[in-house]
């Protein structure tokens, strides 16, 4: 059955710095409970919101990264609820409708689908920018059993892009797709880093043709965009293939069982009071314009692809380099530096990323890639014909994966010309051994591969190019 | 005793010891604490003594001496410091003391000023005569049978028996004016946005500021020069510089003063009469005046009020039991919250809550709140037109000190007495009231407006009213 898939992406500008309105950090990963805490966002009396500049410039430039109308100015507005996690009882937030104005109203995403390699688009409606709330961790027993709740403020305050998109989406996988692409859109923008536990939440509102729009709330990762919406276009599909009606309701996706289920009713429709909050003038935009566009044109995932592929990289490749940001801006700066493209994508896209995988390293820790003056200097070695691809591959990729920053002389292996003597003197001690060899002992071949590498010292050697050498030489005899 | 205040600081730091000065306002307090109650907190005469003995040892080293030096100085209670208790008058904050100071207080300690203890207050600053306060009324030393005014109440009687030599009140409608009128002393409300609001507990935010009372006008000036200037912490601060405010008095001829119909009449008529002699000696003296009328201020007080109340029912919502002294007993959340809220509450709070929630209620909000902005922003058009042209004269309250009881049934009947006080904090502009004399022994004070960030032309005028009435530093005895 058709569907109509609108999402509401909430994004944790985990790389802003600080929290929205005080010096607090803006990521509390490993913290101590209640302690990234002050006393503007855990709203005491008195103190005051003031907003963290480096936030707005970010949402800014994710707002011309996605083509939005920019205002001219924003307006913040208090969100009334009671809630034990939000510590003011309002959460600051841009409700257009009470005169909020917020950072981007009608956009466009375009993201490209990689299952069929084509660009497509989805609108956005609107971005806000927000402030999110402290979590509430629940004793033994969960929400429904436990009779302790415990509150952890250190989350209260940190920026949150809300991104509406209008239900231009019609598939499941197209949904994680838009999602997938407008964390790495963020994370190129260094607003934020989607891996982080808990930097991102998925709320989607799905209908089916002939039925009435469905929201699925607290979806965590991108993987389960496409379970979610999957389970719910079933789900609303058999209902009205049955002859039954899909009435309008907010559901609540459970990953742990792979389904969503009713959210309690509310009695009455919640009033939250909105008006724009009297300690936040509004923010004109026009100055932190130059920046922001800088930051939105020098960041855009799409033409690093674009430009990648013009070296002619292969999309595939091109595009395992644009979603680890590390590797793709390791591979621009080796090539412009004169590394051959097509062996440094091959290089990083494929072989040394295998090897990070391999050794579980995070492919998206720079720390975790070698220089590029080493990659420039491997793919000159190999141009220059003085080691095969599979040398370096097989000998110098698997090292540098252990330690991207060891020196390149002492990973490479010896060269051809030098070994010669260094064989040539093992093969004269090892008389018998060579004699064995002659006379058909396969296994004499290893003692000598192994004796030469000793001989060789610490030096990095490619085995196979020994016995190789050897071969050659006995052949002679 | 009865010397101005900026004269001691100047004695002290010729030289002159201030324990003396300690020791001279101790008596007073003595003498006149127990009938006034001007006090929620004082902090303990040994801890003055040793501040005095500290700055002491400070002024015979030779080092930097504060503007204020050795000057007591009282602080509303509503106004955050880290050693005294900060309630707000409210049983909700009873014993609550906040992590941090508020950053005029942080500016009064560092010119060495001395602070005496805080100050009683109608609960969050809500009501006209003090007597709100969720612990005692405050009695006018003038007459113990009147009230001080409100809500900086306890501020203008402890500056009215010699408490204190300056004082920190607040002004969200008329909060410093109101008991300077009542209590023949000054209270000057600056300009929106001079004086940080960080650290002030909120009640309306975009009408209030942290307001400098004394006993003369040079001693307000002297205030408003160190807690005046920008702060980072309060983005509703100007970003101006530390006012310097010349203290010597208007030249009578240079003066045009605008006589507003609407903040003129409708006052007792030994006002009426006290205000019209003033007004005649400034004319005869080269003075210009000019009457007109702004019928849209019939509108001031409901728009002000509307305003005020939906502001302060969403700053009020953060008080909830959870990180203040008035607990709930339940285990369910919502009734937690409700019990906290309805023990910690006094009545007019809830009254006020109750109207501002629903001025901003869903359907009501367009035709309560979203109107009174805009009545807001006509009454701050038509201002400051007149203002540009003229200093307003005007009345600074209908009535004289009312009985202690006399106006607490009516709310009405209470909020009119801001009848003539709220057109500054709508529309932002500084305003002065001083004392113009006694009728039966009770004070009459006189209100003047000028434009924004014209604090100094408020000065100038004071000083010479001063010279004209010879009413400066009066005290009750
Ligand atoms: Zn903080």
């Amino acid at each position: 059955m058709k569907a109509m898939i609108g999402l509401e992406i909430h994004v944790q500008m985990t790389e802003a710095g600080s929290k929205l309105f005080c010096d607090c950090k803006a990521n509390y990963r490993g913290m101590e409970p209640n302690s990234n805490i002050c006393p503007v966002c855990i709203g005491l009396p008195g103190a005051l919101p003031v907003v963290n500049k480096r936030s707005v410039e970010l949402a800014l430039a994710a707002s011309l990264a996605f083509n939005c109308h920019v205002p001219d100015y924003i307006v913040f507005t208090r969100k009334h609820y009671f809630y034990p996690d939000l510590p003011k009882n309002y959460q600051i937030s841009m409700y257009e409708r009470a005169g909020g104005v917020p950072i981007c109203r009608g956009g466009k995403v375009r993201y490209l689908d990689i299952h069929s390699w084509e660009w497509k688009e989805c609108r956005l409606r609107r971005i806000n920018i927000e402030e999110d709330p402290g979590r509430t961790i629940y004793g033994e027993g969960g929400i429904l059993r436990s009779s302790e709740a415990y509150v952890d403020y250190n989350r209260s305050g940190v920026p949150l892009l809300e991104i509406i998109t209008e239900p231009d989406l019609k598939s499941a996988r197209e949904a994680r797709q838009l999602v997938e692409y407008v964390l790495l859109v963020l994370e190129y923008l260094g607003a934020t880093n989607p891996r982080l536990e808990g930097a991102f939440r998925v709320d989607a509102n799905v209908s089916v043709e002939g039925g009435e729009r469905v929201e699925v709330k607290n979806i965590g990762s991108t993987l389960d965009v496409e379970k979610a919406i999957n389970f719910e276009i079933m789900r609303q599909s058999a209902i009205i293939s049955s002859g039954g009606k899909v009435e309008r309701e907010t559901r609540h996706w459970d990953a742990e069982r792979g389904s969503t289920r009713p959210l309690r009713q509310k009695e009455q429709e919640e009033d939250y009071l909105y008006f724009p909050d009297p300690d936040l003038p509004a923010i004109a935009l026009r100055d932190m314009l130059p920046k922001a566009k800088a930051i939105a044109s020098s960041s855009d995932p799409a033409a690093l692809f674009e430009k990648a592929i013009s070296l002619g990289v292969q999309r595939e490749l091109a595009w395992s380099m644009v979603t680890a940001r590390p590797s793709l801006m390791l591979y621009l700066e080796a090539v412009e530096r004169g590394a051959d493209p097509q062996l440094a994508a091959r290089i990083i896209a494929v072989d040394y990323k295998g090897e990070l995988r391999e050794r579980e390293k995070d492919p998206h820790d720079p720390a975790n890639w070698p220089s590029a003056d080493t990659i420039v200097e491997l793919s000159r070695l190999m141009k220059e014909g003085a080691y095969t691809y599979d040398a370096i591959k097989g000998i110098v990729l698997p090292k540098l994966a252990e330690n991207p920053a060891a020196d390149l002389k002492l990973l490479l292996p010896q060269r051809a010309e030098n070994l010669e003597q260094v064989i040539e003197e093992v093969l004269k001690r090892e008389e018998r051994a060579v004699k064995d060899y002659l006379s058909g002992k396969a296994q004499a071949l290893n003692y000598l591969v192994g004796a030469v590498i000793r001989a060789a010292g610490k030096r990095a050697l490619d085995p196979r190019a020994i016995r190789e050498a050897i071969e050659r030489r006995l052949a002679k005899k | 005793m009865s010397r101005e205040a900026w004269r001691v600081a100047e004695e002290i730091r010729a030289g002159a010891d201030p324990s003396r000065h300690v020791e001279e306002v101790l008596e007073r307090i003595e003498r006149w604490e127990g009938a006034v109650k001007a006090f929620i907190s004082l902090d303990l005469p040994e801890a003055l003594r040793e501040r005095a003995e500290r700055l002491e040892r400070k002024i015979r080293k030779g080092e930097r001496v504060g503007k204020l030096a050795g000057l007591l100085v009282s602080v509303k209670d509503n106004i955050c410091t880290s050693w005294l208790p900060t309630t707000a008058g409210s049983r909700m904050l009873e014993g609550y003391v906040s992590p941090y100071n508020a950053t005029a207080v942080e500016r009064v300690l560092q010119e060495d000023a001395i602070i005496v203890g805080k100050t009683n207050l109608d609960e969050f600053a809500m009501g006209s005569t003090t007597e709100l306060s969720a612990f005692w009324p405050t009695r006018n030393p003038w007459d113990l049978e009147r009230v001080p005014g409100g809500s900086s109440g306890g501020s203008a009687a402890s500056l009215a028996y010699g408490g204190a030599d300056l004082s920190l009140g607040s002004d969200t409608g008329g909060s410093a004016r109101l008991p300077a009128a009542y209590t023949a002393t000054v209270g000057l409300k600056p300009t929106y946005g001079l004086v940080s609001r960080y650290g002030l507990i909120p009640y309306g935010n975009s009408l209030e500021q942290i307001s400098p009372m004394a006993r003369s006008v040079r001693d307000v000036a002297l205030l408003l020069e160190v807690i005046g200037g920008w702060d980072p912490k309060d983005a509703t601060a100007l970003r101006v510089e530390r006012p310097r405010l010349d203290p010597s008095p208007a030249e009578p001829r240079a003066l045009r003063l605008c006589l507003v119909k609407e903040m003129v009449e409708g006052a007792e008529e030994p006002i009426e009469k006290l205000f019209w002699n003033t007004i005649h000696k400034l004319s005869s003296e080269g003075a210009q005046l000019e009457e007109l009328s702004i019928p849209l201020l019939s509108k001031a007080l409901p728009a002000y009020y509307t305003i005020a109340f939906a502001e302060a029912s969403s700053n009020l919502a953060r008080y909830a039991g959870i990180f203040y002294p008035t607990k709930g007993s339940s285990g369910s959340w919502e009734k937690y919250v409700g019990e906290a809220r309805a023990r910690g509450f006094g009545r007019e709070v809830k009254r006020r809550i109750l109207m501002g929630v629903y001025a901003l209620s869903e359907g009501f909000r367009d035709e309560f709140y979203v109107a009174a902005t805009k009545v807001r922003r006509a009454i701050r058009d038509e201002v400051l037109k007149v203002v540009k042209r003229c200093v307003i004269a005007a009345q600074a309250s209908p009535i004289l000190p009312p009985k202690i009881g006399e106006r607490l049934d009516d709310p009405l009947k209470l909020y009119y007495m801001d009848m003539y006080t709220v057109i500054a904090n709508l529309a932002g502009v500084p305003a002065l009231v001083q004392p113009l004399g006694f009728s039966q022994g009770l004070p009459i004070g006189i209100q003047w407006m000028a434009g924004p960030l014209e604090e100094s032309k408020l000065i100038s005028l004071g000083l010479l009213v001063e010279e004209l009435t010879g009413i400066k530093g009066a005290m009750a005895e």
